[in-house]
């Protein structure tokens, strides 16, 4: 971007790669959330999550000079990680989505939100943990990080119409859930 | 979209009209006459006068006493007498908005020193509403005064601007609460500018249950 | 499992103006937007960066070692919040953006915000909140006890803009939200708290 104070990608990418390590801590504070939240959902548990999100967030510095597009490192990661979540499911029994996590814990600037969401979000990710893992990777990359079609193919390594469909039959399945549970 | 609007609004001076009929009812009958001539010096003045009117309606609404509802309301007119003597000093083009008086005074009772205000004051044009709540919200967090004004002055020149400054504060005391320094969680956010979170999103949730209430008739 | 209409998947796809959908589809799609606001929302959580750092620093480790033991294993966090009064303690939020389409709520304006107010009152036979927003008029913001357990609320749209406030308990008792984080002094003894409801549209 150029701006004052907020390096590039590419230019974070080029930092680490010339010897500063710490540089890597821009990468690590600019897209953990989001790299978290995906990882959330696919795996159901905030602690496996973040192991998730730790462990390739340490391969993607071990591998940064393969990746070829630093431009694109949100996906690059966001592909880092989506491996990762699904080694970590295909390492359990198929179904096997752990949902007995404590409630969120409150963010202090939000606690009346996290009183009332618990149970309405608790109720939605069982809902998303009856998916396949494919179809909830494309639903999840599609609607709550909000990725381009273009940008999924990217880091899925799946056809566009391939993850059109699994994004239309997942929001059929879930709506059907949804419904079953008003 | 302006979130300030509000205090906007509520700096509307009521010119050559009586509050009595807001007032009546509402505060000790033996408090009116006298909020109501201050809320008209104030008025004369060109100061915003509904924040004497919330005050004394405050005050009504906590049961207290005519004297201290008029003392109270009489240190409100003082505060923004000294709020639009400070924006004059920091060079505001003459007449001070009242909406600037109220956000100033609103700036010095959240404890900002003087200074500090008119620093800020000096360096961002009208609206500054957002810029002194969030140099407040950093000082109510103990970081430095100082320090929270030249952040919260950095991140305006770095772009950021309204509502968005308050984004910078709370970054801050998310720094605070990962185990960081003031001065820590200072320079990290001030090195990551003008990249602060936004804010949260509220859930569907409280979204389907919100609703309107009866808001005061417009002064 | 029944085929949604493929309009609803090319509006979602963002292939058709989502705005021009008849009102059933529009309707049929909204508990979908719901679950991805709730699925959208931030995990709460510590920064991975201290982990993440700590771990690039130490040499590559062997496969297997110990290093990814420790990687593994759960770090938790603990909030601690603070007592206030023997009875009460309260928090507010004023809450400052709202999901662009699909609320089932009231429709909100460019200049209006969300404003939650929750406050812990066990025994409570009446909680409301006043300020700067209600002309200080009790009884116009009632916190409702839906579930009976001692948690009070109200969500309501207001005026974007800065506000003081306090509740009133059963009427007579004025309690300050100490858990806020903006309190001003009221010129009366005692402090109110202070609530800045941002544009709930962006």
């Amino acid at each position: 971007m150029g701006v004052r104070g907020a390096p590039s990608d590419a230019e974070v990418v080029a930092r680490v790669l010339g010897g500063d390590r710490e540089a890597f801590g821009l990468v690590v504070r600019r897209y953990e959330a989001g790299l978290l939240r995906f990882a959330t959902r696919m795996l159901g548990s905030r602690d496996a999550a973040a192991d998730a999100v730790a462990e390739s967030l340490v391969r993607a510095y071990r591998h940064l000079a393969s990746c070829r597009e630093p431009a694109r490192l949100r996906t690059w990661l966001y592909r880092i990680v989506a491996n990762r979540c699904k080694s970590h499911l295909a390492r359990r029994p198929v179904g096997d989505v752990s949902l007995d996590e404590a409630a969120p814990v409150a963010d202090p600037t939000d606690n009346s939100a996290a009183l009332e969401r618990t149970e309405q979000l608790a109720l939605v990710e069982r809902a998303l943990a009856t998916l396949s893992p494919e179809k909830r990777e494309a639903f999840v990359l599609k609607h709550v990080e909000g990725l381009s079609y273009e940008e999924m193919a990217a880091v899925t390594g799946e056809r566009i119409p391939t993850l059109k469909m699994r994004v239309h039959r997942a929001r059929e399945s879930l709506l059907k859930l949804l419904e079953d549970h008003q | 979209m302006r979130w300030w609007l509000g205090l906007a609004l509520l700096a509307q001076p009521v010119v050559a009209q009586s509050v009595r009929p807001r007032l009546e009812g509402r505060i000790p009958n033996d408090a009116v006459p006298g909020v109501d001539s201050i809320v008209a010096v104030a008025s004369g003045e060109g100061l915003p006068t509904e924040p004497l009117i919330q005050k004394a309606l405050e005050g009504g609404a906590k049961h207290v006493t005519a004297p201290r509802i008029t003392a109270a309301v009489q240190a409100s007119l003082e505060q923004l007498r000294g709020a639009r003597a400070l924006l004059e000093r920091a060079g505001d083009t003459l007449p001070v908005k009242t909406a600037e008086v109220t956000t100033v005074a609103w700036a010095l009772r959240r404890g900002l020193p003087q200074p500090v205000v008119e620093r800020v004051v000096a360096a961002l044009k009208p609206p500054r509403a957002a810029a002194l709540h969030a140099v407040a919200d950093l000082a109510a967090h103990r970081f430095n005064v100082d320090s929270s004004a030249d952040l919260i002055i950095a991140a305006i020149h770095d772009g950021l601007q309204r509502e968005r400054l308050l984004d910078v504060s709370a970054a801050a005391a998310h720094e605070l609460q990962r185990g960081h320094t003031h001065a820590e969680a200072l320079a990290r956010v001030r090195a990551e500018l003008p990249n602060v979170p936004g804010p949260p999103r509220p859930t569907a949730n409280a979204v389907g249950r919100a609703r309107r209430v009866a808001t005061p008739p417009p002064p | 499992m029944n085929p949604l209409d493929p309009r609803i998947h090319e509006a979602l796809d963002g292939e058709r103006e989502a705005s021009a959908l008849p009102e059933e589809l529009a309707r049929a799609v909204r508990p979908l937007e719901r679950a991805v606001a709730l699925l959208a929302a931030h995990v709460p959580g510590p920064s991975l960066e201290g982990r993440v750092l700590a771990a690039i620093r130490a040499p590559a480790p062997r496969r297997g070692g110990r290093f990814v033991q420790w990687l593994v294993t759960p770090h938790s966090i603990t909030f601690h919040v603070r007592p206030v009064w023997s009875v009460a303690f309260a928090a507010v939020v004023a809450v400052l953006t709202l999901f662009p389409t699909g609320h089932h709520g009231p429709d909100i304006g460019e200049r209006e915000g969300i404003a939650q107010f929750v406050g812990r009152f066990p025994g409570a036979r009446s909680v409301s909140v006043v300020g700067s927003f209600n002309d200080w008029r009790d009884g116009s913001i009632a916190l409702e006890d839906i579930d009976h357990d001692g948690v009070w609320r109200a969500t309501v749209v207001l005026p974007t803009g800065a506000y003081e406030y306090m509740f009133v308990v059963d009427g007579e008792r004025f309690v300050p939200d100490h858990l806020a984080d903006r309190l001003v002094a009221d010129d009366f003894g005692r402090e109110n708290s202070v609530v800045i409801v941002r544009p709930a549209r962006r």
